[in-house]
């Protein structure tokens, strides 16, 4: 389904980021990179009007040539991009929230780990199972 | 049309386009001077109207683009001015021939040209001609700018007739149809007569009379023939003139709404004209709506618009911000729709995004410009891309997309060097690439990475740095690349897989042979500055120790000279709020000090974590406050190791204070200079010492090898120590050689020693030193040498102290003894039982080794430091392991023959493995085998042991009683010892030594040894007489019997009386004491002595008379008169018995030669 999966920090930089072709991760890098543009631009437009009961689904970022970029924002500002594949039309927006929605849940148990230090990069293995069942469910 | 114009914005609409161009061979430098100040009138008020005039100027413009000129007005070269030069009238029919060549390119559509010669004089330069003006040189054409002023509104006349004359067409003359290039050929053969075809002639031309009064300045009836226009085209579905009619109506709102313009800082590159534009912002708008709201007839009077202006009010033909977005995208989805529009659509898109700029709607924005990514404009030069994507990039950085606009500036700077390009521009590229670090939030100042770890987007930000470090490279700087590489190795080290770090290494490695790394700031061309990168990872450090001195170097501050340093800043003693300041950690004072010229040394904890072997060269300290010089080492960590010491060391040149800010490394061939406040992760306890005057220095060497277990009690450290083994009683002489090995003069030197283990209690001598001669005070070029001899000898012979005998078990050897040294096995073995020698228990008792240890200090001074108070100190620790050689097992002693003489008996036994003599003061040696117990007796005389030196009052007093009584049973027993002189001598392994009997001795032995307290001397004719000496007298003389007391007791004795009994002993048991016929008392046998005062003598005299021959024995028997008698003078206690040993005295009678006559 996804072709790459990134966690955000607060302060923009990654957490976790996976994608399905290794070989060209550095492109799902910057694709990742470039749509914080669009998350921070949607952030501040919608924080002012509604703080509390924001959306936290961003939905689609910006579309590329092969790939569509989705955004999310937890309420602590940790940003979540699932980028999947233009071609895939199957993909119903409702599809993608619950995938977010799954991402959330899954961040959120690793958060709940008194090990993990908030600001670390993810290295639950429960966390990255989840993200790779998100992805292979494609192929 | 293919060249797309991206600096183009929404106000354009409203400019004519004047095309500025050199004629003939004109110099760049004087063309582009000519050029900035004829572009400075921007804009320019027209007399008579109160409208504006703006003016884009271009110096190069496609005549293709010309073409496009009636779709678009803004786009069409209304103007020419062309700039010559002109040396002669000669050339003049040449330059004019060329300018007029030139009009001729934009002929078709010129409103009005103008010809600027430079150099030309003389008459043709007389002539008035409008057209052409002539100036003498580049530097001599102060009305340039009138001149153009002309120019502008000559074309503004021209804009303004063409405006009437288009905008009165409508009276049902057959209207033109415009066009746009790639449409001509659609519409051959078109039926020119139907409704569809005249509406689509007045639509466009409606939006061509719409643009042609924004040019003239006449927004509001812009407006309204935009609107018009849409209405018309609209409803033939023209589309690409429908949307040039939005696009119009867009410009003109924007216009409206915007005076202040939307090229942004893009319209920096014109910086004269935007200036110009800055500063008539405010009024650009006003004049056009004063005019339509003071001179609403000003309208109808242009006749185009008596049917418009009356229904459509302002506000209503403007567009409201948010419809000028939907209008522009409307625009741009009709563009879309033709393939030859493409530039039309991209520069309608760019414009757009301007406008959205402005209204912060970055998320719309970034919508036109993903789109406007998307349009083809077919085959694009390479060059065209990089403006495309620099200006992609420029724009999303007007939207505040700073992570979208360094993507594209990165392929921007990426296309100046495709393989395509026969020449890369690496120089661009570079410049590219570094502007895009603040979009990848990376800075080049190594200082923003040392707070904490590095966050951010690793992979990406490696990826540009490695393209700036091969741009840099391929542009010729390898000074940069290394600068580069090394930051990229600093910063991301953590994210650099092993493979990756050797591959950065050895690239850097391979850089730096041509181009060292160092720590200057490397500022570039446009003043960004490359701040120095310190390698604090390689290797890291993790504490920082400075060390003190060796022991042996340590100065000493001498204690009178001892200033109050307990300069304690609080008033407590003792606060347990401590102030954790890490900060205020690194900058307190260490206490110990360092010493100018020695050199000193500082511990840092470093590790590698590279995954090879890191070699480290020119490692050494940074310091400060003295002159310092750093002794700088190399060296080599393993792969990944752990934590590593590495000591730094250097010499302070002067004395004060110093500082150690941090080290210098030269790792790959890049020096770094890392400062120890910049590293927060490093651990350490202080940075600041005081470096105190030069001292000398001693270097100590011993004829004995150097230990290498320290000793036990290590609570002080030693500079050296030295160990041997000894067996009890050896004698071991030791040389210890001092050199001044500093610079210094020794000044004094002081020697003490201590012995350390004072738990057990010592024997004789153990240590004992005499100098071997040498001055004191060595001058410091000689270096001499001075050795004093140090002669240790053990005596440890006191493990076994004689018990009371039970039994009188002579002959058998009783190991009665119990080594001292082990209260513990004392008690086990309360009791010692009489055990066959050469048991295996017992021998491995007597085999017990014992350890002594001693400390030698040298306290010695000189130089300044000297004169500052301190001082050093040079320790030699002695460790002697002791072996047990003799043992006397039991003392005992036997009287001798004479009062003055007794019989010492010893049981030796022989604890060693070897065979061994002992041999004592005149007598004869005495061979023992392994494990072999013999008795020795030894004839002594008595000792007296009074004339031992008294302890004087002073220390009397203040030593327990305890101590004097050992003290004086060591001095008795020393006494013993010199007399007896008991060594031994263990000819296999040449070792011999003394054996001592301390400790040994009890007080009955003690008591036999000692001369008795009251001193009798017997003189028998005179002669003195002992027990062994026999006095010869003749039978019938009278014999003078002379008894003498001298008292050295403390007391005065007596007075006594002495009997004198002669017998007789017959040698078989039988002692005849019935001599009355045979010897005769001349007087009284009867002796009475008065009481003798101490130190005194008295003398009593008798005679003896042989009636016959024969051996007679003299008993002089003791009768103490003094008790009861004189109850003053006595003491009221007898006198020991021992006191009275008056020896027997042995007489020889014989028979006179001369037989008396009877």
């Amino acid at each position: 389904m996804a072709v790459c999966i990134a966690v955000i920090a607060k302060e923009n930089y990654p957490l976790y980021i996976r994608s399905v072709p290794t070989q060209n991760e550095l492109k799902f890098h910057y694709t990742v990179h470039t749509s914080l543009d669009v998350v921070e631009e949607k952030i501040s437009a919608v924080g002012k009007a509604m703080a509390d009961q924001r959306e936290l689904y961003l939905g689609l970022l910006y579309p590329t040539e092969d790939y569509k970029v989705y955004g999310y924002v937890t309420n602590s500002k940790v940003k979540f991009v699932i980028v999947v594949d233009s071609s895939n039309t199957s993909l119903r927006d409702n599809e993608i929230r619950s995938m977010f929605r799954k991402l959330h849940n899954s961040f959120t148990d690793v958060m709940c780990n008194p090990f993990y230090n908030p600001g670390d990069t993810i290295q639950s293995k429960a966390f990255d199972g989840m993200v790779s069942a998100m992805m292979v469910q494609a192929s | 049309m293919s060249v797309p114009d991206y600096m183009q914005c929404a106000e354009d609409h409203q400019t004519v386009l004047v095309v500025v161009q050199p004629v003939g061979i004109v110099p760049e430098d004087q063309f582009f001077r000519i050029y900035k100040r004829i572009a400075s009138v921007a804009q320019v008020s027209i007399r008579d109207s109160q409208r504006n005039l703006y003016i884009r100027y271009r110096h190069h413009y496609l005549p293709e683009n010309n073409d496009w000129g009636d779709f678009q007005t803004h786009r069409k070269v209304v103007g020419l001015i062309c700039v010559t030069t002109c040396g002669s009238g000669k050339e003049w029919p040449q330059t004019s021939e060329r300018f007029h060549g030139q009009k001729e390119v934009f002929g078709a559509t010129l409103y009005d040209s103008r010809l600027l010669v430079f150099g030309l004089q003389g008459e043709i330069a007389e002539q008035q001609r409008t057209d052409v003006a002539f100036y003498p040189s580049y530097d001599d054409c102060p009305d340039v700018e009138k001149k153009v002023e002309d120019f502008v509104e000559s074309i503004f006349i021209v804009l303004e007739s063409k405006r009437l004359d288009r905008a009165t067409d409508k009276s049902g003359d057959k209207i033109p149809l415009l066009c746009v290039p790639f449409e001509k050929k659609d519409f051959v053969g078109l039926d020119t007569d139907s409704r569809h075809y005249k509406k689509r002639c007045q639509g466009r031309m409606r939006k061509h009379v719409g643009d042609l009064c924004l040019q003239a300045g006449m927004l509001q009836d812009a407006l309204v023939h935009y609107h018009m226009a849409v209405e018309l085209l609209r409803s033939v579905n023209d589309f690409l003139w429908l949307g040039a009619a939005l696009e119009g109506l867009c410009s003109a709102s924007v216009i409206f709404h915007y005076p202040g313009g939307t090229a942004g800082k893009a319209a920096g590159r014109n910086p004269s004209a935007a200036q110009g534009q800055a500063a008539d912002a405010g009024k650009r708008h006003r004049p056009g709506a004063q005019e339509v709201l003071i001179d609403p007839g000003a309208l109808t009077t242009n006749g185009i618009s008596a049917d418009t202006s009356s229904e459509i009010g302002r506000a209503k033909n403007c567009l409201s911000p948010e419809d000028i977005i939907e209008k522009y995208k409307e625009a741009i989805s009709y563009y879309g729709k033709y393939k030859n529009a493409g530039v039309i659509e991209l520069e309608a898109c760019v414009k757009a995004v301007r406008v959205l700029a402005i209204q912060k709607r970055a998320m719309e924005a970034s919508e036109f410009l993903q789109n406007a990514v998307y349009i083809n404009l077919g085959q694009l030069s390479e060059e065209e891309k990089i403006q495309r994507y620099s200006i992609l990039s420029e724009l999303y950085y007007l939207i505040g997309f700073h992570r979208k606009s360094a993507f594209f500036k990165r392929v921007a700077a990426m296309q100046c060097v495709a393989p395509t390009i026969p020449e890369p521009g690496w120089r661009a590229c570079y410049k590219l690439l570094l502007e895009t670090l603040p979009g990848y939030s990376l800075s080049l100042d190594p200082k923003d990475f040392s707070k904490g770890a590095h966050r951010g987007w690793a992979a990406v930000q490696m990826r540009l740095l490695h393209e700036l470090v091969y741009a840099s490279r391929r542009m010729g700087n390898p000074g940069l690349s290394v600068r580069h590489l090394s930051f990229l190795l600093q910063t991301m080290l953590d994210f650099l897989s092993d493979q990756e770090k050797k591959e950065v290494t050895q690239s850097l490695e391979n850089y730096t042979s041509k181009c060292p790394g160092g720590m200057e700031v490397i500022t570039l061309p446009d003043g960004l500055r490359l701040h120095p990168v310190p390698f604090t990872k390689l290797p890291i450090v993790r504490s920082v120790k400075l060390l003190d001195l060796p022991v042996s170097l340590r100065p000493h501050k001498q204690k009178g000279l001892m200033e109050n340093s307990m300069s304690t800043k609080s008033p407590f003693i003792y606060s347990p709020i401590i102030m954790h300041n890490r900060g205020e950690e690194r900058n307190k004072k260490i206490d110990f000090q360092w010493v100018q010229g020695d050199v000193c040394e500082v511990q840092l904890m470093v590790y590698n974590p590279m995954p090879f072997e890191l070699r480290v060269e020119n490692m050494g300290l940074l310091t400060s406050g003295v002159e310092f010089e750093s002794l700088p080492a190399a060296l080599s960590l393993p792969a990944e190791s752990g934590l590593y010491p590495v000591t730094l060391v250097g010499v302070p040149r002067t004395a004060g204070n110093i500082t150690v800010n941090g080290y210098h490394t030269s790792v790959f061939g890049v020096t770094s200079d890392c400062l120890l406040d910049s590293l927060t992760s490093v651990r350490t306890s202080g940075c600041l010492v005081e470096v105190i005057p030069s001292l000398p220095r001693l270097q100590l060497s011993t004829s004995l090898p150097r230990s290498a277990h320290p000793l036990q009690p290590s609570k002080e450290e030693l500079s050296s120590s030295v160990s041997v083994q000894l067996f009890n009683g050896e004698t071991q002489q030791l040389t210890i050689t001092l050199e001044n090995i500093g610079s210094e003069d020794l000044e004094t030197l002081e020697i003490t020693s201590k012995i350390s283990n004072t738990k057990e209690r010592l024997f004789g001598e153990f240590l004992s030193w005499r100098p071997g001669g040498g001055c004191l005070t060595p001058a410091s070029e000689a270096r001499p040498v001075w050795s004093p001899s140090l002669s240790t000898s053990s005596q440890t012979g006191l493990l076994w102290r004689r018990e009371p005998a039970p039994g009188p078990d002579d002959d058998g050897i009783s190991v009665t003894g119990l080594p001292i040294s082990s209260p513990l096995r004392q008690v086990l073995k309360p009791r010692a039982e009489t055990r066959p020698p050469g048991s295996e228990s017992s021998k491995t008792d007597y085999n017990h080794v014992k350890m002594l240890e001693a400390v030698m200090t040298f306290k010695y001074s000189g130089g300044a430091g000297k004169v500052e108070g301190y001082y050093r100190d040079l320790t030699l620790g002695l460790h002697v392991d002791v072996e047990p050689s003799v043992f006397f097992t039991r003392v005992s002693t036997l009287p001798a023959t004479s009062t003055r003489q007794c019989h010492l008996l010893l049981d030796v036994f022989n604890s060693t493995e070897h065979e061994l003599t002992v041999s004592a003061q005149n007598n004869q040696d005495l061979v023992l085998h392994a494990s072999e117990c013999q008795r020795m007796a030894i004839q002594v005389d008595k000792f007296d042991f009074d004339t031992l030196p008294q302890p004087d009052q002073e220390t009397v007093r203040y030593t327990s009683l305890k101590l004097l009584e050992e003290e004086r049973l060591h001095a008795q027993a020393s006494m013993i010892n010199s007399t007896l002189g008991i060594t031994w001598d263990i000819p296999s392994v040449r070792r011999k030594g003394e054996a001592s009997v301390e400790g040994v001795l009890n007080q009955l032995v003690l008591d036999h040894l000692q001369l008795a307290p009251l001193q009798w001397d017997v003189m028998v004719n005179g002669k003195p007489c002992d027990c062994d000496i026999i006095a010869d007298c003749k039978v019938g003389d009278a014999v003078p019997l002379e008894v003498k007391l001298t008292n050295r007791s403390k007391n005065t004795v007596g007075p006594f009386a002495l009997t004198v009994v002669p017998f007789q002993d017959y040698q078989n048991g039988v002692q005849n004491y019935d001599l009355q016929d045979a010897v005769t008392f001349i007087g009284s046998n009867t002796f009475y002595i008065d009481t003798v005062n101490p130190s005194e003598e008295s003398l009593c005299l008798g005679a003896l008379l042989f009636l016959y021959s024969g051996d007679f024995y003299l008993n002089i028997k003791f009768q103490d008169d003094s008790v009861g008698k004189e109850p003053g003078a006595g003491q009221g206690k007898e006198l020991p018995l021992s006191w009275f040993g008056l020896p027997s005295i042995h007489i020889r009678a014989q028979e006179a030669p001369m037989e008396a006559g009877a």
